[in-house]
């Protein structure tokens, strides 16, 4: 089972302004997290510290500079950032997968079964 | 918001209590046949199973512990129902990080006009 969130927001400023502000680290720690670490390239890795000691992991599967940000996070949920000029800036679209429970859920049927043997 | 702290993830909070429990093949099969039938007691599980009632009955017990299956009492038997806790966890999420995204695009909005303002020829 995987669930979906999905937004859109235009932005008035240039793609490469919005591009910048998903990928630098002191850009995302204005917006996206309290502390930011990212290497905006594929298979570069991320991480994101908030106030509340909260911690996530990523690794950077597609970046296409002022178009397409894919991160898939250590839980195996995904969050695709896409980037579209538009009349009066920039269109982000933002789609973050969960985890796919069913999945984990297999994953953890064979861990169990292993411990047993 | 303050549910950051409790953001869902596989193997924690109640998703890993419903993973232990439905860890083991058999349970998981008795959890879809409880949910085909829509209540079902270790009897009727059982007669179409090559195991005893009594083994069914613990671990319709297990699955009860774990959240997945209600249990009401009808006579001699127990009679088991599936429970929708983990379609709530679905909402949960769905609830937890749209607004996660909600309040990141407007920060996100807040800092490229701030970056914009910044720029701006004095």
């Amino acid at each position: 089972m995987e669930l979906h969130v999905e937004r859109e927001v235009v932005f008035p400023a240039e793609p490469a302004e919005v591009w910048e502000a998903l990928t630098e680290p002191e850009r995302l720690e204005e917006w996206f997290a309290t502390e930011a670490e990212l290497d905006p390239v594929p298979g570069g890795e991320g991480v994101f510290r908030w106030g509340d000691g909260e911690e996530r992991r990523a690794v950077v599967r597609e970046a296409e500079p002022e178009e397409r940000l894919v991160l898939d996070w250590d839980d195996g949920g995904e969050v695709v950032l896409e980037l579209e000029e538009v009349d009066g800036g920039t269109l982000l679209r933002v789609r973050e997968t969960s985890p796919d429970f069913a999945a984990a859920l297999e994953l953890h049927a064979l861990s169990w079964s292993h411990s047993l043997v | 918001m303050a549910i950051r702290a409790e953001r869902l993830k596989p193997g924690t909070g109640n998703i890993g209590i419903v993973f232990d429990a439905l860890g083991d093949p058999g349970r998981r099969a008795l959890v879809a046949s409880v949910a085909e039938l829509g209540t079902a007691t270790a009897t009727e599980l059982a007669a179409g199973l090559p195991v005893t009632r009594q083994a069914v009955a613990k671990q319709l017990a297990q699955l009860a512990d774990a959240g997945l299956l209600g249990a009401t009492r009808v006579g001699r038997e127990t009679r088991y129902r599936v429970t929708p806790q983990p379609l709530g966890d679905a909402a949960a999420w769905l609830a937890e990080v749209g607004g996660q995204w909600d309040e990141r695009l407007a920060a996100l909005a807040r800092s490229l006009s701030r970056g914009r303002a910044a720029r701006r020829p004095s």
